[in-house]
């Protein structure tokens, strides 16, 4: 009898990766993939950008046609897995299928977390997460509307940038009382303010929506308590849900937060199950505690290291953390994790909309922020990557080659050991 | 055929990018340790030019989403690029360095 062959749960970034990450190890079982929606894997990071704006929808396979075919994968797509049995080991789709496995990967992704008061259902009332979703926003946006953006973070604010490039009118309203001030230095939050102003969004910080109510009109009505306002179409941007359901009635350890529980080699509770990607909590070495990453590189990086642990093969190392978000003209990007206690040091000037952060603890960088300055950031990474301290002044100092200044920290790290 | 002089070889340190102009095409022109090498300076997947990107070990990283391009070869190398970079001949002569004008290809 052949093997059941590895069964992947999702058909997103991650679940694309590790296929293809499977077979580049030389594994030449079964790999049957089920996606709920009904596209081959696509790359999300367009969705809330060219997707909704540019003149054409651009390609967004994460495999080339090439790798694709390379892969060998049997895709099931609209499919929903609805019940995983660890014991038997197999799945059951929605129409009663079963699938066997010898080894299964969860990458069933997360969904966007929901507003009681703006219900997905109501058709002036947007959730940005699937390609269709975007092509109906995009569809709206074509008609130049009055929009509200309920949720001012990276996602929210790339909409409102998309929504202004092609002539609507945005008002994005957020909770906090400055922008995304989890992830960025006070100085890169007030420079964001002030470009998102600039581009001509109506930012409405400290602010909540109590009610949506539909008129007549078919325009919506917003009760906040910031006032009152009427709009045409309404995005809501507040976050992700892990998709960890499957595999919480399946009885795999969810973590404390949220996410399926996996170790540093993305294993479960159960050593024939893997995940990856958005669905995740991982535990890592000298870490306090499980975290999740939702970001493209997490998904690409846990899905490689799932394969390689699912066929014994050696672990990637561990990448410290990275991400980007395009915010019209602007590329931000972020390395490391963000902690309350750091302190910041800064290069170059948010006024001339170039500049790098450097968070740290006793002068060792732990959290590093680019403002359009992303091969500056890149250079300095191995610095991250070591976890020494290192000289801050000359980073300070616009003199001072980074590069050469980064090298130079590098040899002294070795220096010192 | 006519091959353009854009630059002097000190105006690039080992692992550096510059933008030049090449009979009015934006070029992105590398230095690996004592050779160069051209390829066009617009990243295959967003708007973004790689002679702000990052070089080393003779691959050149977009500076806005990590895609990177073997700069010999304009072999596209990791996601989230797909699309190879294209490439234009150099020749070094004395301290002067030459690309080969893309127009008229």
């Amino acid at each position: 009898m052949t093997s059941p062959g590895v069964v992947i749960v999702g058909a997103g970034q991650s679940a694309a990766v590790a296929a293809r990450a499977l077979r580049e190890h030389g594994y030449r079982g079964r790999i049957t993939m089920l996606g709920r929606e009904r596209h081959r894997p696509y790359e999300r990071p367009p969705l809330s950008k060219a997707v909704l704006v540019a003149a054409e929808e651009p390609r967004l396979d994460v495999l080339t046609e090439e790798s694709w075919a390379r892969s060998n994968i049997d895709l099931l797509s609209s499919s929903d897995a609805v019940a995983l049995d660890l014991l038997q080991r197999h799945v059951r789709l929605a129409d009663g299928q079963v699938l066997e496995y010898e080894m299964c990967l969860i990458a069933t992704g997360g969904e966007a977390s929901t507003l009681a008061s703006a219900p997905p259902a109501n058709p002036r009332v947007h959730y940005v997460r699937t390609l269709d979703d975007a092509r109906r926003l995009r569809a709206a946006l074509q008609r130049a509307p009055q929009v509200a953006i309920l949720g001012g973070g990276f996602l929210g604010l790339e909409i409102a940038n998309s929504a202004l490039s092609v002539g609507a009118a945005v008002t994005v309203l957020e909770r906090a009382t400055s922008l995304l001030d989890r992830f960025l230095p006070p100085e890169a939050s007030a420079w964001l303010e002030s470009v998102m102003r600039e581009a001509g969004a109506r930012l409405l910080l400290g602010a909540f929506v109590s009610g949506v109510d539909s008129l007549p009109s078919g325009r919506l009505h917003l009760t906040t308590n910031a006032g009152d306002l009427e709009v045409d179409e309404v995005v809501v941007a507040i976050g992700l849900s892990p998709n960890d359901a499957l595999a919480r009635d399946a009885g795999l350890e969810i973590a404390a937060g949220g996410g399926i529980l996996v170790d540093a080699s993305c294993r479960t509770s159960n050593e024939h199950v893997f995940a990856c990607g958005d669905c995740t909590s991982q535990q890592r070495p000298r870490q306090a505690a499980p975290r999740r990453l939702e970001s493209w590189q997490n998904a690409n990086e846990q899905a490689r290291t799932a394969a390689a642990a699912m066929l014994g093969a050696p672990l990637p190392a561990p990448a410290v953390p990275w991400f980007w978000t395009d915010q019209g003209e602007h590329n931000i990007q972020v390395l490391g994790v963000p902690a309350p206690d750091l302190e910041y040091v800064r290069r170059g000037d948010p006024a001339a909309n170039k500049a790098l952060w450097i968070g740290h603890r006793g002068a060792v960088p732990l959290h590093g922020v680019a403002v359009n300055a992303g091969s500056d950031l890149r250079a300095i990474r191995p610095l991250f990557e070591r976890g020494r301290p290192v000289q801050l002044e000359d980073f300070q100092l616009d003199t001072i080659n980074l590069r050469a200044w980064a090298k130079q920290m590098q040899a002294d790290a070795v220096a010192t050991v | 055929m006519d091959w353009i002089k854009v630059a002097s070889a000190e105006e690039l340190r080992n692992d550096e990018a510059k933008t030049v102009n090449v009979a009015g095409y934006g070029v992105a022109l590398y230095r690996i340790e004592d050779e160069f090498f051209a390829t066009d300076s617009m990243c295959t997947h967003a708007t973004a030019l790689l002679s702000e990107g990052f070089v080393e070990d003779g691959c050149v990283e977009c500076p806005l989403h990590q895609g990177r391009f073997d700069v010999r070869t304009g072999k596209a190398m990791c996601a989230p690029v797909t699309v190879d970079l294209r490439t234009h001949a150099v020749k070094r002569e004395g301290d002067d360095i030459y690309v080969l004008s893309p127009v008229g290809k």
